[in-house]
């Protein structure tokens, strides 16, 4: 699976402990943000139950290195140990475009996904994702 | 002509059946995110950095509102009358 983003646009990684948490969050960047970015959801363990799927993670990074840069989002738990694990796999020129925001999962990715779509590089993006811990909502 | 750094302000109008929610407020996010000036838009007090679609959505704007819009920046000046053009005609 090719995912390296035809129009330069940074691409935001999802990950998920539910498959339907991801896909619904996906439709919703889509959404807001627009068609331009690239958005790849992984959701669920491999059997489809609640869960992680390490092996998806480990494919989606390392896909991930051929586009111009990536910006992972993640739940909690064990869907934030899965992406660790993966980077551990990954080589250091592959790992300078990965960036892994440490982000609400939904506010982090709506930040994401807008600020890509203006076509920031990915350290920007993560940065607006990590801005989401403090903003307020009411 | 040559622009300085300016700052203006100015107001545009939420078409009535409009909410500033998810889809609308990406796409003034991302329309300000254009222009190098910085954009504020608040409404009752409230006050929203035009450029972060959080802060734009918690302003909670419904249809109808007067949003005031300021930029201040270089191109304040075609971020103001591009933006007030867009506002009233989201759908």
């Amino acid at each position: 699976m090719e995912s390296a983003s035809p129009n330069g646009l940074t691409q935001i990684l999802l990950v998920s402990h539910s498959a339907r948490i991801a896909e619904g969050l996906a439709e919703l960047l889509s959404q807001v943000a627009g068609p331009d970015v690239s958005i790849e959801a992984i959701g669920g363990a491999s059997d489809g139950s609640l869960g992680t799927d390490g092996g998806r993670v480990m494919s989606a990074l390392q896909n991930a290195v051929h586009g111009s840069g990536t910006v992972v989002v993640m739940d909690i738990g064990s869907s934030i140990l899965a992406v660790r694990a993966a980077l551990s796999e990954l080589e250091p020129e592959q790992l300078e475009k990965v960036f892994v925001a440490d982000a609400p999962l939904v506010e982090g990715a709506l930040a994401a996904a807008v600020t890509a779509s203006t076509g920031a590089p990915p350290e920007i993006v993560a940065k607006a994702a990590e801005e989401a811990r403090n903003a307020a909502k009411l | 002509m040559q622009q300085s750094y300016e700052s203006m302000t100015t107001s545009a109008v939420l078409p009535a059946r409009v909410d500033l929610h998810a889809r609308p407020a990406g796409v003034v996010v991302r329309e300000a995110c254009r222009f190098a000036a910085d954009i504020v838009i608040a409404i009752n007090g409230k006050r929203a950095n035009g450029k972060s679609i959080l802060e734009v959505l918690a302003l909670g704007a419904t249809g109808g509102t007067v949003l005031g819009l300021t930029a201040s920046g270089d191109d304040a000046a075609d971020a103001i009358a591009t933006l007030s053009e867009l506002i009233p005609q989201l759908a």
